[in-house]
C-alpha cells in the first residue's frame, strides 16, 4: 500500500519537474541563438531561447574546409585522371587529347608553372552521384579539383546534376584531334612516348595511382 | 494432474484433491493475427520489417526481416582500394560515422604495421567520442519519442547540432566525415577548436542534466522502461552481445578497456554499468541509463585528451599516411568500441592488389539485434516498441 | 441578472421571418463558427506554435506574418487531397466514422454557456447530457477504426473504446460532486452560484477544501477522454502508426482533427463552468473598484468561459509536448485501481462537506 502511495507521490512529483522544465523553455522562447558559426567566439555564449533557423534567409556559416559542391578550377586541370581512378563512384569522367607541338603555347601553364599537355574537352562531374568524400581532391596533382562550401545546389532535372568543366567545345576539339592526327602522320617514327603523365607533385596521397 | 479426454472446448481434467470432480477447462485462447510492422513503421527506426504473431495486443513471436537497405557493402569493398572504403565505412552507421573509420583504420593499419603520431592519436578519440555522444543523443532522443515523449527528442536534436558542426569544423562534413583516413586524419584541428570542444563540454553537461530530469526520471517513463525486455547477463553474451546492450545487463565489458586500443589505456574513465538500484539489471531502462552514463563519461575522455594532446607544432595530419596501400598477404581483424558495441572489420589481403581480397564488417546493431525473438515473446506491443528503441538499432550497420 | 439571462437566445429563437426558423439555425451555427475559428486559430496554430517553443523551436513561420495563415494553407491542401477509401474497407462505416465523431464532439456545445446571454438549449440536465453525448464519439470511432480493414486502425480503435469507457466512470463520478455542490445540473444554474462581488472566491474550487480532488481528477480524465498525450494511446503514432485514422486522407481526416479539438474545448469547458465559475469573472469587487461589475455581462461572459477554455488547452498542451506516453495496462492501472478510488473518497468527502460542514 506504501508502495502504492509512493508511485503516485513520484509520478506527480516527477510531472511536475518535467512541466517546470518545458514552461522555462517556453519563456525562453523570446531569446534566439543566432545563426553564429561555429568558429565564432560567441557560438556558445547564448545557451538559451530558440535555436532553428529560417533557413533560406538565415544560413548557418559554412566553414572553409566544408566539403559539399565538387568544382574544378579547368585553368590549371593537367588532365592527369588521378581524381578518376580515385574516385570510389565513378562520378567524374575525363576526356584528353594530347596537345600539339605548337600549341603548348597556346594551351598555357598552370598557376603553379607547370606545363599543360592535354587538352580537356570533356571533364563531367556528375553531383547526383558524388558523396562529397574528398578523396579525389586529396590526389589532385594540382589542387585544382576540390569542394566549395555551396551545399545547396538542387535541380529539377537530373541531367542538370551532371556539371561540364570542359575546356573545349565539341567542334574545337575536333580540330584539336584533327590536329593530333595530322601531326602523328607528319612524325611517324619517334613514336609518341606511351604515356606522357605529368609527374604529381610530391604529396602525401592515398592509394590512387594504378598498382 | 490426469488428463481424461478432450472436449471440444476445453478438456476435462481430474483435479489432484478431489478425485470425482472433474473441472472442464475452456480453451480461452483467441485467433492468432498476422500483424507486419514496419518497414514503412515510425519506430522501427528506418526499415527494420518485424513479422509479429499477435494474441490481441500481445506478441506471441516477432521474426525480424532484414535487407531493405542492403547496399552490398562487402562487394563494394573487394571493389575498391582501401582509402576508397573509408567512405563507405562511413556510409554503414551513418549516426556514429567517426567511431566506423575509426573501427576500419584500426584494422588496415594492423595489417600495415604502420606507426601512427600520437597526436593523430589523440584527435581520433577525440573527434570518436564526441561522435559517441551525438549517437547516443539521438538514441536517447529517439528511444524519447518511441515512448511518446516529443521533447526530450527535439532537446537531443538541438546538442546534436553542436557535435555536428565541431565536427563539420574539423572535417568538412556534417555527417559523413571520411576524416579518420588509414594511417592519419586528413585534416589538423583548427585554430580554436579545442577552446570551443571544451566549451560544449561546458555547455552539454547542465543540459545532460536537464534531459535527465525531463526524461530518464519520469514516472512514466521508468514505468514503460522498467523490467521490459530482460536480457541475463549469459544470454547476452551467448548472442553475441556487445556496447551498451552488454553493459545494461550488467557485463563489464568495453572494447576501450578489454583491447586497450589507441590513447584509451592512459585516459581515467569509468565503464557504467547498472547497479539495479534505478532500474532491474538488463531491462530496458539499464541500457537507457547505460548510454546517459557513457555520455557523461565521454565528455570526461575528451576533457582529458585536450589537456594531454600534443601541441600542433610541425604537425602533419598525414605524415603517416602511405601514398600506396598495398598490404602484405594476410588476415587481420580490427574492432573497436562504436557506441552501439563492437564494430569489426576482418580484412583479407592477397599481397599484390591495392583492393582487399575480402572486407567482412561485423556489425554491432546486427548481432545485438538477433535477440529480438527471445526478446520480444510474450510482450506488448508497446513494449515491442519499448524494446525496439532499446536496442538502438540503425539499419545502415545491420543491412550494410 | 437573471431575467436577462438568455435573452439573446430567446431572441434569436423568436427571430423567423415569413415562417423560417432563421434564429434557430443562427443558434446553432454560432458555436460551430466560433470553434471552426478556434481550431484554426489556437487549436492548430497554437498547439504548433506552443509546442514549438516548449522545444526551442521557431514553429511555423512561412505563410503569413508568424505563419498564423499556415493552418488555412494546411486546409487548403487537404481540401485537394485525393479522398482515397481503400479497396477492402466498409465503405459505409469507414466514411460515416469521422460523422458520428463530428457529430459526437459538437453536441455537447448544445448545452456550453457561452456567457450569461447565451446558450444553445438551457436543458435542466446539461451537464448530464454533456457527459453522456461524449460517448457517441465512441461509435465513430469504432467505426472509423473497423471499416478501414486495417490491423492498426482496429488496435486503435479497441484501445480507443476501452480507454474512453473506462475513463467516463471517474470522470463522471469528479462532475458528480461539482453537480452535488450546487444541486443542479443546469449549466447555466451552476455558473450563476459561482458568481458573485468576490470574484473567483465564489468558484466550487474555492468553496470546499476537498474541490480540487474532483477537479484533478476530471481533468485527468478528461485528458483521457479526449485521447490527448500521455493518454494518447489509440492514436500512438510511435506505435500504431496514426491509430484509428491511419487510413484517412484529405477532408475526413480533417474532420477528425476537428473533431479532436473540438472535444478539447468542450471538456475545458465543462472543467471551467463546474469549478470554475464558467462565464463569472474572476475579478473581485475591491472597495470602489467594482472589478468585478465592471468585467460583468453577455461580452465579457463569452471572453471569460472562452479564456478559461484555452487556459485548460494550454495545459493539456503543456502536458502533451512534456510526457511520454503510458501503456495500456498503465492506463487502466491509473483509471480504475487510481482515479476510480479516488473519485469515490471525493465523492464522499464533499457530500459529508455539504451536509454537515456547510
Amino acid at each position: 500500500m506504501s508502495e502504492y502511495f509512493r508511485d503516485i507521490a513520484s509520478g506527480v512529483t516527477t510531472v511536475l519537474t518535467g512541466m517546470g522544465i518545458t514552461l522555462r523553455h517556453f519563456f525562453n522562447a523570446v531569446k534566439r541563438k543566432g545563426d553564429a558559426g561555429i568558429d565564432d567566439d560567441n557560438y556558445f555564449r547564448q545557451v538559451d531561447g530558440l535555436v532553428t533557423l529560417q533557413y533560406p534567409r538565415e544560413v548557418i556559416p559554412t566553414p572553409e574546409i566544408g566539403r559539399y559542391r565538387l568544382y574544378n578550377d579547368i585553368d590549371d586541370c593537367i588532365g592527369c585522371s588521378q581524381c578518376v581512378r580515385a574516385c570510389p563512384v565513378e562520378c567524374i569522367e575525363i576526356e584528353t587529347i594530347k596537345v600539339t607541338k605548337d600549341d603548348l603555347a597556346v594551351c598555357g601553364k598552370t598557376s603553379d608553372g607547370q606545363q599543360k599537355r592535354f587538352w580537356i574537352p570533356v571533364f563531367d562531374i556528375d553531383l547526383a552521384k558524388c558523396m562529397t568524400c574528398g578523396i579525389c581532391s586529396s590526389v589532385c596533382p594540382t589542387d585544382c579539383l576540390y569542394h566549395t562550401q555551396v551545399s545547396d545546389f538542387s535541380e529539377f532535372s537530373r541531367e542538370n546534376m551532371i556539371y561540364h568543366f570542359g575546356n573545349l567545345t565539341k567542334l574545337e576539339a575536333e580540330a584539336k584531334r584533327k590536329k593530333l592526327e595530322e601531326e602523328k602522320k607528319a612524325a611517324p617514327k619517334p613514336k609518341p612516348k606511351p604515356k606522357p603523365k605529368p609527374k604529381p607533385v610530391p604529396k602525401a596521397a592515398p592509394g590512387g595511382a594504378e598498382g | 494432474m490426469q488428463e481424461l479426454g478432450l472436449a471440444e472446448q476445453g478438456s476435462l481434467r481430474v483435479t489432484p484433491d478431489g478425485e470425482n470432480r472433474i473441472v472442464i477447462e475452456k480453451d480461452l485462447s483467441s485467433e492468432e493475427m498476422i500483424l507486419n510492422m514496419g518497414p514503412q513503421h515510425p519506430s522501427t527506426h528506418g526499415v527494420l520489417r518485424l513479422e509479429c504473431r499477435t494474441d490481441g495486443e500481445v506478441v506471441v513471436e516477432a521474426e525480424p526481416y532484414l535487407g531493405y537497405l542492403h547496399r552490398c557493402f562487402e562487394k563494394h569493398a573487394e571493389m575498391t582500394d582501401y582509402p576508397g572504403i573509408v567512405p563507405y565505412v562511413d556510409r554503414m552507421d551513418y549516426l556514429a560515422a567517426m567511431n566506423s573509420d575509426f573501427a576500419y583504420a584500426i584494422a588496415v593499419e594492423k595489417l600495415l604495421d604502420i606507426e601512427i603520431p600520437r597526436r593523430v592519436e589523440f584527435m581520433r578519440v577525440i573527434v570518436s567520442e564526441l561522435n559517441r555522444v551525438a549517437s547516443h543523443l539521438v538514441a536517447i532522443g529517439t528511444y524519447a519519442i518511441d515512448l511518446g515523449a516529443f521533447t526530450p527528442f527535439l532537446f537531443c536534436f538541438r546538442d546534436r547540432e553542436h557535435i555536428m558542426n565541431l565536427l563539420e569544423w574539423v572535417s568538412g562534413a556534417r555527417m559523413l566525415y571520411n576524416y579518420i583516413l588509414v594511417g592519419g586524419v586528413s585534416h589538423d584541428f583548427p585554430k580554436g577548436f579545442s577552446e570551443r570542444t571544451g566549451e560544449f563540454v561546458d555547455y552539454f553537461r547542465p543540459k545532460a542534466v536537464e534531459l535527465q530530469k525531463l526524461l530518464t526520471e519520469n514516472e512514466i517513463f521508468v514505468k514503460r522502461t522498467k523490467g521490459i525486455g530482460m536480457m541475463p547477463a549469459d544470454v547476452a553474451i551467448n548472442y553475441g552481445w556487445s556496447g551498451p546492450m552488454l553493459r545494461g545487463s550488467g557485463v563489464e565489458w568495453d572494447l576501450r578497456r578489454a583491447d586497450g586500443y589507441s590513447v584509451y589505456p592512459e585516459l581515467d574513465f569509468e565503464i557504467p554499468v547498472p547497479d539495479g538500484r534505478f532500474s532491474d539489471i538488463g531491462d530496458s531502462l539499464s541500457r537507457h541509463l547505460v548510454r546517459a552514463m557513457e555520455m557523461e563519461q565521454s565528455l570526461n575522455i575528451i576533457e582529458q585528451c585536450l589537456d594531454k594532446m600534443p601541441s600542433p607544432e610541425g604537425f602533419d595530419p598525414r605524415a603517416a599516411i602511405p601514398k600506396r596501400i598495398r598490404p602484405r598477404a594476410g588476415e587481420v581483424y580490427g574492432r573497436a568500441e562504436n557506441p552501439r558495441g563492437e564494430l569489426g572489420f576482418y580484412i583479407v589481403s592477397d599481397g599484390k592488389s591495392t583492393k582487399p581480397l575480402r572486407c567482412k564488417a561485423r556489425s554491432s546493431c546486427f548481432v545485438n539485434l538477433s535477440a529480438m525473438k527471445e526478446l520480444s515473446q510474450g510482450q506488448l506491443i508497446p513494449d515491442l516498441v519499448a524494446i525496439i528503441g532499446s536496442i538502438d538499432i540503425v539499419l545502415g550497420e545491420i543491412d550494410r | 441578472m437573471s431575467t436577462s439571462l438568455n435573452a439573446w437566445s430567446d431572441a434569436l429563437s423568436g427571430f423567423s421571418p415569413a415562417g423560417l426558423p432563421l434564429g434557430l439555425l443562427i443558434i446553432a451555427a454560432i458555436p460551430l463558427v466560433f470553434i471552426a475559428l478556434y481550431a484554426l486559430t489556437y487549436g492548430v496554430y497554437g498547439e504548433r506554435k506552443i509546442s514549438a517553443f516548449m522545444q526551442d523551436r521557431l514553429g511555423p513561420m512561412e505563410v503569413g506574418k508568424w505563419g498564423i495563415l499556415q493552418t488555412l494553407a494546411d486546409i487548403l491542401k487537404l481540401l485537394q487531397k485525393e479522398d482515397i477509401v481503400n479497396k477492402e474497407a466498409d465503405k459505409f462505416l469507414f466514411v460515416i466514422g469521422p460523422g458520428v465523431l463530428f457529430v459526437g464532439a459538437f453536441l455537447a456545445f448544445a448545452v456550453l454557456p457561452f456567457g450569461p446571454a447565451f446558450i444553445g438549449a438551457d436543458l435542466n440536465v446539461g451537464l448530464f447530457y454533456a457527459i453522456g453525448i461524449v460517448a457517441l464519439e465512441v461509435v465513430g470511432i469504432l467505426a472509423a477504426g473497423w471499416g478501414s480493414n486495417n490491423k492498426w486502425a482496429l488496435y486503435g480503435a479497441i484501445r480507443s473504446v476501452a480507454q474512453i469507457v473506462s475513463y467516463e466512470i471517474p470522470a463522471a463520478i469528479a462532475i458528480l460532486c461539482g453537480a452535488m455542490m450546487a444541486g443542479t445540473l443546469g449549466m447555466q444554474q451552476i455558473i450563476l452560484q459561482q458568481q458573485g462581488e468576490y470574484g473567483f472566491l465564489h468558484y466550487f474550487l474555492f468553496q470546499n477544501p476537498i474541490a480540487w480532488l474532483p477537479f484533478l481528477i476530471y481533468f485527468i480524465s478528461s485528458l483521457a477522454e479526449t485521447n490527448r498525450a500521455p493518454f494518447d494511446i489509440p492514436e500512438a503514432e510511435s506505435e500504431l502508426v496514426a491509430g484509428y485514422f491511419t487510413e484517412y486522407t484529405g477532408m475526413k481526416f480533417a474532420v477528425i482533427f476537428l473533431a479532436e479539438y473540438g472535444s478539447m474545448f468542450m471538456v475545458s469547458a465543462i472543467i471551467s463552468i463546474v469549478f470554475l465559475g464558467g462565464w463569472a469573472s474572476p475579478l473581485p469587487n475591491i472597495g470602489a473598484l467594482a472589478l468585478n461589475d465592471w468585467t460583468s455581462g453577455p461580452l465579457w461572459g463569452a471572453f471569460w468561459i472562452v479564456m478559461k477554455g484555452f487556459f485548460f488547452i494550454f495545459i493539456q498542451m503543456w502536458l502533451r509536448w512534456t510526457l511520454p506516453r503510458l501503456r495500456v495496462d498503465q492506463l487502466m492501472h491509473l483509471c480504475w485501481k487510481v482515479l476510480t478510488p479516488f473519485a469515490f473518497v471525493a465523492f464522499v468527502l464533499t457530500a459529508v462537506w455539504e451536509i454537515y460542514v456547510k
